[in-house]
C-alpha cells in the first residue's frame, strides 16, 4: 500500500509541476510577444512585466531543482 | 595480500568503470535524445553539455548507497564478493552494450542488479535474494514510471499548446528552443549526481571488503574522480543509435514537446527520489517521450518501437541476470576461472562493435532515420542490384 500511496504521489507532485512550468513558461513567451509595439507604435509594459515574473517563476523553479540535486545545499 | 585478490580486485575496478563508461554512453540519450531531435542542440553541442554536467554532477554528490544491490540481494545473509561484482558487471556491461547495438533504451541500474542478482543466484543460493523487492523496485517501477512521466508530459503538452496557439509557429519554436535546453541540462546533471555514485560505491565496498580501505569511510577522492570522468566521457561518446529511437524513434518532436518531455522527466526523478525510491531515468524520460507525442494534436506514437521498449524494460533484469549467473558460475574456477570471463568480455564487446559497425549511427546521421537497423538494406549486394 505504501508503494501505491508514493506512485501517486510522485504522480501528483510531478503532474503539479510540470504542468506549472509548462504554464509559466509559455504564458511567458505568449505574454512577452503581446507586449511587442503595436501598429501604432505602442508598447504594452504590463504584459511585459507579467511575462518577466513568469520567467522569473520559471527560474525559480529551476534553481529549486538545483537546490534538490546538491546535497551541499541540505 | 595474495596476488589473486589484487587482481580480481584490479578488474573490478577495470570493469566497473567500463560498466560506468557504458552508463553513461547509454544514457546520454534521455538528457539530449529531444535537444538533438529538435534541433535546439547540434548533436555534439549536446553530448559535451551532458558529458559535462555528468562530470560536474559526480563530484558534487559522493553520497554513495551503503549497499551494493539496494536490498536486492539479503547482504546480511550472503557476502558479496568481488567474484560475484565482477560477473554482475559483466552482466549489465554486455547487456548495455546488447541493448545499445538495437538502439533500445534500458535501465544500466536494472542491468546492474540484475546481473548481481544473477551471479548471487550461482553463487550463493536463491535464498541470497529479496524477491520481494525485487517486484517493488525493479518491476512495478518499470511499469509505473513511465506511466507517471507521460502523464505529466502530455498534461505539460497540453497546457503548452492551449496557451501558444494563437502565437507565430516560429516563436514558439524559437521561444521553448532555450528553455528545452534548460530542461535537458537539468536532467543530465540530476543522471551525474545519482548515476556515477554507483560505480563509486561498488568500487569503495570492495576496497573496504579487501581491506585495502578502512571501513566505514566514503569514496577516496581518485575513485571519484576516476567515476566521474568514466561517466563523462562515455556520455561524450553518445550512444547515438539509442538517442535515434528516442529523438526520432518514438514521435515526431518539436521544442514545446521536448520542453514539456524534459520538464516532466526532470520533475518525476527529482520528486521519486527525494520520496525515498529512484526511478530509473531511461524509462521516465522514454515515458515522457511518448507522453509528449500524445500531447500534441494530430501526432503520431509508433506503439511498435514503444512496445519493444517495454519488453527491453521487462527482459532487461532477466537477461542481465543470466549472463551474471554464467559469469559467475565460470569465476567458480579460480583465478584461471576468472581471467576467463574477463577475457570471454571483451571478445564479446568487441564483437557487439564490431556488428555496430555493419550501420554506424553517428552525430551526422543521427537524425537522418527513425529506426536502428542492424544490416542496412542497401548495404546488401542483392538489394543494391535491385534498387539500381
Amino acid at each position: 500500500m505504501d508503494v501505491v500511496m508514493s506512485f501517486v504521489a510522485v504522480l501528483a507532485v510531478a503532474v503539479a509541476v510540470a504542468g506549472a512550468i509548462g504554464l509559466l513558461y509559455a504564458s511567458g513567451l505568449r505574454l512577452w510577444a503581446a507586449g511587442a509595439l503595436d501598429s501604432s507604435g505602442n508598447a504594452h509594459l504590463g504584459y511585459r512585466i507579467v511575462s518577466v515574473l513568469c520567467f522569473s517563476a520559471c527560474a525559480v523553479i529551476v534553481l529549486f531543482a538545483l537546490w534538490l540535486m546538491i546535497p551541499a545545499f541540505h | 595480500m595474495d596476488i589473486a585478490t589484487l587482481v580480481i580486485v584490479g578488474l573490478v575496478i577495470a570493469v566497473a568503470l567500463t560498466f560506468d563508461f557504458t552508463n553513461g554512453f547509454h544514457d546520454t540519450a534521455n538528457a539530449m535524445a529531444t535537444s538533438i531531435a529538435t534541433g535546439a542542440l547540434k548533436p555534439k553541442t549536446a553530448v559535451i553539455a551532458a558529458g559535462t554536467l555528468n562530470l560536474i554532477g559526480a563530484f558534487l554528490s559522493t553520497e554513495v548507497a551503503k549497499t551494493i544491490s539496494g536490498g536486492l540481494i539479503n547482504e546480511e545473509a550472503v557476502s558479496i564478493g568481488a567474484e560475484f561484482i565482477l560477473a554482475g558487471l559483466i552482466g549489465a556491461i554486455l547487456w548495455n552494450l546488447i541493448t545499445w547495438l538495437v538502439g533500445l533504451p534500458s535501465s544500466s541500474s536494472h542491468a546492474l542488479f540484475g546481473g548481481l542478482v544473477g551471479a548471487v543466484i550461482v553463487g550463493a543460493g536463491v535464498q541470497g535474494v529479496n524477491f520481494g523487492v525485487v517486484i517493488t523496485k525493479i518491476l512495478i517501477p518499470a511499469l509505473v514510471s513511465p506511466v507517471v512521466a507521460g502523464l505529466a508530459a502530455f498534461i505539460a503538452c497540453k497546457l503548452i499548446f492551449a496557451i501558444v496557439r494563437k502565437m507565430d509557429e516560429s516563436k514558439v519554436i524559437d521561444g521553448f528552443r532555450h528553455g528545452q535546453t534548460i530542461t535537458a541540462c537539468l536532467v543530465a546533471l540530476s543522471h551525474g549526481t545519482n548515476d556515477a555514485q554507483k560505480t563509486m560505491g561498488i568500487i569503495t565496498l570492495t576496497l573496504i571488503s579487501t581491506g585495502l580501505q578502512a571501513s566505514g569511510t566514503g569514496p577516496q577522492l581518485w575513485v571519484v574522480a576516476v567515476c566521474g570522468f568514466a561517466i563523462a566521457l562515455g556520455t561524450y561518446m553518445g550512444g547515438w543509435r539509442v538517442i535515434r529511437t528516442l529523438g526520432k524513434g518514438l514521435t515526431e518532436i518539436t521544442t514545446p514537446q521536448g520542453f514539456a518531455a524534459e520538464a516532466a522527466s526532470a520533475t518525476t526523478i527529482l520528486v521519486s527520489s527525494h520520496l525515498g525510491f529512484a526511478l530509473s531515468t531511461t524509462q521516465v524520460c522514454s515515458g515522457s517521450i511518448i507522453g509528449s507525442g500524445l500531447g500534441k494534436k494530430g501526432n503520431k506514437v509508433s506503439w511498435a518501437t514503444a512496445g519493444r521498449m517495454l519488453i527491453a524494460w521487462l527482459i532487461t533484469f532477466p537477461c542481465a541476470g543470466a549472463i551474471g549467473a554464467i559469469a559467475c558460475a565460470i569465476t567458480k574456477f579460480g583465478l584461471y576461472g576468472t581471467v576467463g570471463v574477463f577475457i570471454a568480455f571483451v571478445v564479446l564487446a568487441f564483437v557487439i562493435f564490431r556488428l555496430s559497425r555493419r550501420n554506424p549511427v553517428t552525430a551526422h546521421n543521427v537524425n537522418d532515420g527513425k529506426e536502428v537497423k542492424l544490416n542496412p538494406v542497401a548495404a546488401h549486394p542483392m538489394a543494391a542490384g535491385r534498387a539500381a
